[in-house]
């Protein structure tokens, strides 16, 4: 996961920086391996409004390039806190959901807790394989382990903040 | 206490409205105070002994409370049954059992219980918003609940405080185990351990020829919320009911329910053996001693039926008692004839069973406690019966029906015997008690 991430910023750095610097700075078998994570996160990397932004309740979201859907799921730190997760209950399809409602739960280690949504829509798409195998979001909560997806409605309510204010606020924490 | 209920209760005579305007002051009073950031330190008892209340109102509390504050709720309910957030009624509980109904009902609907009916009379089953498995509760227990904030939070600090009040009470084998429990050490005294380590104690019996296994007193379970943790148990201290406990958590439906969600993780379990004012009292000064600032006293406050007059603790105690949350909020399962390859669902546990293996193939999803899809095979009953049959059932929500072999007949005009015995299986499997009106 870290390595992923790290993967992403040198590449937001990249696009942004190689224009001014000399091409032989990079070295070319590098821009090759850095091909494939470019083309899956490229809005991520043009529109810093479409970066992943986290909620004050440890969810993540994902708008998609057009801003019409955005992809959902709890972050590193929450899979963490949280403990194994042993079940979760997804929400359900074509469901709409205003910003602040539950749209799922999961329970880990005895305890309850709810998954909030900072944006309203429809529910488009659920992670099926959660259910089944409700511990793979502890692998992967913010790649393989995402929850929803979402066609969205309205503009996202509450706090949202970028991965270092995130990271700086479950530290103040 | 009392001559203030007294005075209330005289009010309500001369003039109900004023009486209840006062209430609704006196009663809005105490989400003011749970939402007061100056009261950091909080406890309150429950006078009342309804489960739906007190979890409305320990609810109540984890929702109102300032987010700083931590607050101490004691209270005992009457005999239920208790099942976790995310866990199957018809997997983990005697059903039939819960509600007794005249031997002429149990015979029509095919559930035949007999003599094996404990006699404590009707048992509610309560479904809660925290994590965890299935207990059952009665006035020889104390349930504690401590809510905090989130971020300075651990599984095990509010079991180690109450094993400090019980150790505090003489009760030396208390300790806090892995899974976050309270367990009374059964061996011999051993070496002497350091006193204020709450995870081991001297009679732990590490090395003794008959290992016993430590008792179960208190069980952990936590609802999470945005910045702040619930953290409850069930404190066993003098249960009169140890030995029929068993009869209630044991499912009858076990061997042929295969479900996601949580399952119960089953263990001995013993009475402590202390009075619940003294437990109380106790737990109460170990948690002032552990949040309070000095000398500082936290007073302790009564909590009760009057608290219905707060409209959010209203709403909850309403939603409690709904076949939708009791029986619809249970994630999905299957019902199948053939036996789960999963190692809870032994040999054993279908040898236990009162309800034999069917001879028919079947196979039911159940999702959001609605029948989503009936596959049944038996060669014996005419297909078009079979299938009016298993279109009758999708769509169905089980807490409709009632009474199995009459929903048969009023949906299809079968005759087939062998029909109205798959009918009477599944009746006996899911047996669906009506949540009481009262």
């Amino acid at each position: 996961m870290a390595a992923r991430l790290s993967v992403a910023r040198t590449a937001r750095q990249l696009t942004s920086s190689a224009v001014r610097r000399p091409p032989s700075f990079v070295p070319a078998t590098c821009q090759r391996w850095q091909q494939a994570p470019l083309e899956r996160r490229l809005f991520s990397v043009s529109a810093a409004v479409k970066e992943k932004k986290y909620t004050e309740d440890h969810e993540w979201i994902e708008l998609s390039s057009d801003g019409k859907t955005c992809t959902l799921g709890i972050s590193d730190y929450a899979a963490k806190a949280l403990g194994d997760v042993v079940y979760i209950e997804l929400p359900q399809i074509d469901m709409d959901i205003s910003a602040g409602d539950t749209i799922g739960a999961v329970e880990s280690v005895k305890s309850a807790s709810d998954i909030l949504t900072p944006i309203g829509g429809k529910v488009t798409e659920v992670n099926s394989q959660l259910e089944a195998k409700p511990g793979s979001i502890n692998a992967d909560p913010e790649g393989e382990g995402w929850i929803a997806k979402l066609e969205v409605a309205g503009e996202p309510e509450g706090k949202l903040m970028s991965k270092d204010e995130y990271t700086a606020f479950t530290e103040d924490a | 206490m009392a001559p203030s209920r007294g005075l209330h209760h005289l009010l309500y005579i001369l003039n109900p409205q004023i009486a209840l305007r006062n209430t609704r002051r006196t009663f809005s009073s105490f989400t003011e105070t749970l939402a007061n950031p100056t009261k950091k330190v909080q406890t309150y008892i429950s006078r009342s002994t309804n489960p739906f209340l007190n979890l409305s109102i320990e609810d109540h509390i984890l929702r109102t409370s300032s987010p700083s504050s931590v607050i101490l709720f004691l209270y005992t309910n009457a005999p239920c049954v208790v099942i976790g957030r995310n866990q199957n009624p018809w997997l983990e509980v005697n059903l039939p059992i819960l509600r007794p109904c005249p031997p002429k009902a149990q015979k029509s609907t095919g559930i035949e219980i007999g003599i094996e009916q404990p006699g404590l009379g009707p048992i509610s089953l309560v479904r809660r918003r925290s994590g965890g498995g299935t207990v059952f509760h009665d006035k020889g227990n104390v349930n504690w609940s401590v809510t905090s904030p989130r971020v300075a939070f651990t599984r095990d600090k509010h079991a180690e405080m109450v094993v400090r009040a019980l150790r505090k009470l003489g009760v030396g084998r208390a300790r806090v185990n892995e899974r976050h429990d309270i367990v009374l050490d059964q061996g011999k005294r051993g070496r002497d351990i350091d006193a204020m380590d709450t995870h081991r104690t001297p009679y732990m019996d590490e090395t003794g020829e008959e290992m016993r296994k430590p008792l179960k007193v208190s069980g952990s379970a936590y609802k999470l919320t945005r910045g702040r943790a619930l953290h409850h148990g069930t404190a066993l201290l003098a249960s009169p009911n140890l030995d029929v406990i068993p009869q209630y958590l044991h499912s009858p439906g076990k061997p042929f329910i295969n479900a996601k969600g949580v399952e119960s993780v089953s263990s001995p379990v013993g009475n402590i053996g202390l009075d619940t004012s003294v437990f109380q009292k106790q737990v109460s000064e170990q948690f002032a001693a552990m949040y309070g600032s000095g000398n500082e006293r936290v007073p302790v406050q009564m909590v009760g039926e009057e608290h219905l007059y707060i409209p959010e603790i209203k709403k909850g105690y309403d939603e409690l008692r709904t076949a939708d949350w009791v029986y619809s909020q249970t994630p999905g399962f299957t019902v199948t004839n053939e036996i789960s390859q999963d190692t809870h669902y032994n040999e054993k546990s279908r040898l236990a069973s009162k309800i034999q293996t069917p001879d028919f193939q079947i196979s039911m999803a159940v999702r959001h406690g609605v029948i989503k899809d009936c596959k049944i095979e038996e060669t014996r009953v005419p297909i078009g019966e079979l299938e009016a049959f298993q279109a009758s059932l999708l769509e169905q929500k089980l807490q409709d029906i009632q009474d199995w072999p009459a929903f048969l007949h009023s949906k299809t005009s079968c005759e087939s015997k062998e029909l109205a015995a798959i009918a009477k299986w599944l009746g006996k499997i899911l047996y669906t008690p009506e949540i009481p009106r009262d």
